[in-house]
């Protein structure tokens, strides 16, 4: 079923009891609660499990109409977010307990596409970046040395690490078609 | 800020915590493209990092890098011919990354080229403008261990040589790798 609302529209149609917009409403917040997760836990199955818990807490509160303006849905849902990944790293007892009662319902929210890439490109276009910028992006992606330790290291000064990063990243996507 | 991206090295500093995060974060929860903009970085992230581990970039790398390959159980085999001097080396099917520390004294050097040679002295490469910091006393040059591996017993000569203001160059040091080919493969390229 196809429901095209805005957020306004849609946290009104949760309240009203419509199941597709409950739906509607994993489909679009569960990709962005997951990549919040993976930066804040660094690691997939707590992104999954933090997806989850948030998209249960924020139905919860939005059937009960706890949203007094449903324009700022986003905002909400990040606002859970951030208090779910406080509350995931004290413990995961509550976890439990939630998706035993919500989990059959949520498989969907795990489904998410992830981009497929070429690593045989990826190599090249790595080999193809300036020495500066490959050993820039290696310190910085792999090694994850900060701006200022890599400045530290390579003697040159934090905002040209900057610039260098900056460079390498947009070449690499473009050499990755974009689609890296 | 809803209709305005985020420009794609933002969102990598963004994702590297490079980056104040609460804005970005704002504008992501809101915003499918920059949503899938961000993957795309993860996924690249991902994939450097899974380059890194193989080792088959010929690159300049620093100490840290070797550390934490070392940590992340990356088998690391180097070799630290003196300027002037040779090394006997090899690699192993149990090698993952291959380094050579090449030794010199990099004060007051302004730009400095790494030149690969073959056994006769002919520059078969060239890295342009390495990174270096002349407190450390040499550079690591990471030969690739793709390359390696399928590589004939061969002599390699690397030179650094520095390059000035006005583009004149000069002999810093050289080092001579005699590879031997430990390793089931072609006598000869």
């Amino acid at each position: 079923m196809e429901i095209e609302l805005d957020n306004g529209g849609l946290v009104r149609q949760i309240q009203a009891g419509d199941r597709g917009a409950e739906a509607e409403l994993f489909r679009r917040m569960a990709p962005r609660i997951r990549l919040y997760g993976l930066r804040h836990l660094r690691d997939a199955y707590a992104a999954d499990d933090l997806t989850q818990q948030v998209l249960i807490t924020a139905l919860e509160a939005l059937r009960a109409g706890r949203l007094r303006e449903p324009e700022k849905l986003p905002s909400f849902v990040l606002g859970i977010s951030r208090v779910t990944v406080i509350e995931l790293r004290r413990t995961s007892q509550r976890r439990e307990r939630l998706l035993e009662t919500f989990g059959p319902d949520l498989a969907p929210a795990a489904q998410l596409p992830v981009p497929r890439l070429d690593h045989d490109q990826l190599e090249r276009c790595v080999q193809d970046l300036r020495e500066r910028e490959r050993t820039v992006v290696m310190m910085t992606f792999y090694d994850e040395q900060t701006g200022a330790e890599v400045a530290d290291l390579l003697g040159i000064s934090e905002a040209n690490v900057r610039v260098i990063r900056h460079r390498a990243i947009h070449q690499l996507r473009a050499c990755m078609g974009g689609t890296a | 800020m809803k209709t305005e991206h985020v420009d794609s090295a933002v969102l990598a500093d963004y994702w590297l915590g490079l980056r104040a995060e609460e804005a970005i974060e704002e504008h992501l929860f809101a915003c499918d493209r920059c949503c899938d903009r961000l993957r795309e970085i993860v996924s690249l992230a991902e994939g450097i990092r899974q380059l890194a581990r193989k080792g088959s970039l010929r690159m300049i790398v620093p100490d840290t890098f070797l550390k934490r390959a070392t940590a992340d159980g990356v088998r690391v085999r180097q070799y630290a011919p003196p300027p002037g001097g040779s090394v006997e080396c090899t690699v192993t099917a149990e090698d993952d990354v291959l380094v050579g520390r090449l030794a010199a004294n990099l004060s007051g050097v302004w730009r400095l080229d790494l030149s690969l040679c073959n056994e006769a002295g002919v520059e078969q490469l060239r890295l342009q403008d390495i990174p270096f910091n002349s407190s450390t006393g040499d550079v690591i040059y990471q030969e690739s261990i793709t390359y390696l591996k399928a590589a004939p017993t061969n002599k390699m000569i690397a030179r650094l040589v520095t390059v000035d203001e006005v583009g004149s160059e000069q002999l810093l040091g050289e080092y001579t790798f005699n590879h031997t080919r430990s390793l089931p493969g072609p006598g000869a390229w």
